[in-house]
């Protein structure tokens, strides 16, 4: 539910960072936070509501001002959710108002059920809002992929992108940075071509 | 998808003055007008000494952790919830389906106030709303004005 204001030429959008527990959502956006160039005074606070063992509890927030595009302000927000299981309230909470999604899966061969679980359950919980993933876009990120025990990315691809209309995937170690503006730039381009369109998003 | 009204100059001049007048009859520092997604839609006041994008982040997540809470103990509706400070309180009222309105003001200052002016302020900023809405009910997002061909690049690494 982006919102744009004609009067001062804003458009605010808000992503959310979803997958399983420690896959790396909040890591995706600690090295946006600290990578990201930006205008002074364009990038705001990193906020964390954590446990004392650095889980996120209710969610990690980050605004972020992008560049003018023909005078329009497009400011991002980008959000993650607890990925434990228990946390499903929190997470639908979380996902009110959302435009865009990256789901941020683990690539360790063990975590599959649990990707495949977080992946019907973001589904189940957009259901609830009235809202269908077939609508909004998403793109996949496979991180941990400078791990030893990772599944094949063609694995993961038909674990989770197995569709009719598959979406753009990345991988990743989002721990060295790496993959993760690839991955918020094309969720970016399919957010604004779907504003300017009001169709299917362009995913070439 | 949906979505708030676009909001043209007219709506946002209004929420301003309702926003302005309600500081003034309450002595308040700072109000805000966000959307329970998250996103700051208007304020007035104080701005330069809080961080109001975060503020409105924070405060419709704990808003709508109250709605939550409010269902299990078979409520409707939380339609208001504060939180008092030693130095500031913050007052957080339901406008309309999408959107609250947050009072900040000094400790010193009595939420009785605050609540009695605020009422009717939220009720004529969702009549603006609904103006807005009527304006244009099937409106999306105009945004034609944008090139998206390219924004490979949209965030660049340092």
């Amino acid at each position: 539910m982006a919102i744009i204001n004609q009067a001062t030429k804003e458009l605010q959008v808000k992503i959310v960072y979803y997958g399983p527990a420690m896959g790396g959502k909040t890591t995706n956006l600690v090295q946006v936070h600290d990578h990201v160039q930006t205008a002074a005074g364009n990038k705001g606070k990193l906020v964390s509501l954590a446990t004392s063992s650095d889980r996120t509890l209710f969610f990690d927030f980050l605004p972020i001002e992008a560049m003018s595009i023909k005078g329009f302000k497009t400011k991002f927000q980008l959000y993650t959710v607890p990925g434990q299981v228990i946390y499903n309230t929190t997470r639908q909470l979380v996902l009110r108002g959302v435009d865009g999604v990256v789901f941020v899966a683990d690539s360790q061969y063990e975590k599959m059920t649990e990707n495949v679980e977080s992946f019907t359950n973001l589904e189940e919980n957009l259901k609830t809002l009235k809202l269908n993933l077939g609508d909004i876009p998403y793109v996949l990120q496979y991180n941990k992929r400078d791990l030893p025990n990772v599944a094949p990315v063609e694995y993961m691809e038909f674990l989770l992108n197995n569709r009719e209309l598959q979406v753009p995937s990345f991988t990743s170690s989002a721990h060295k940075c790496e993959g993760v503006f690839e991955t918020l730039n094309m969720i970016t381009r399919l957010l604004l071509h779907k504003f300017v369109n009001q169709g299917t998003p362009a995913y070439a | 998808m949906a979505t708030l009204p676009q909001l043209i100059e007219e709506d946002i001049q209004r929420f301003e003055d309702e926003l302005r007048e309600l500081l003034t009859q309450t002595g308040a520092t700072t109000a805000l007008i966000i959307d329970k997604g998250g996103f700051l839609i208007s304020s007035h006041g104080e701005a330069r000494q809080f961080d109001l994008t975060t503020i409105a982040a924070l405060a419709s997540g704990a808003f709508m952790a109250n709605q939550t809470i409010a269902n299990l103990v078979h409520e409707d509706n939380f339609n208001s919830v504060y939180q008092q400070g030693q130095k500031y309180i913050m007052f957080v009222m339901e406008i309309d389906e999408h959107c609250m309105l947050v009072v900040i003001f000094s400790a010193d200052l009595s939420v009785g106030v605050v609540k009695y002016f605020s009422a009717p302020a939220t009720g004529r900023i969702a009549a603006q709303l609904q103006v807005a809405q009527e304006r244009d009910p099937g409106g999306g997002l105009d945004l034609s004005i944008l090139n998206v061909a390219d924004t490979s690049d949209f965030f660049k690494r340092k």
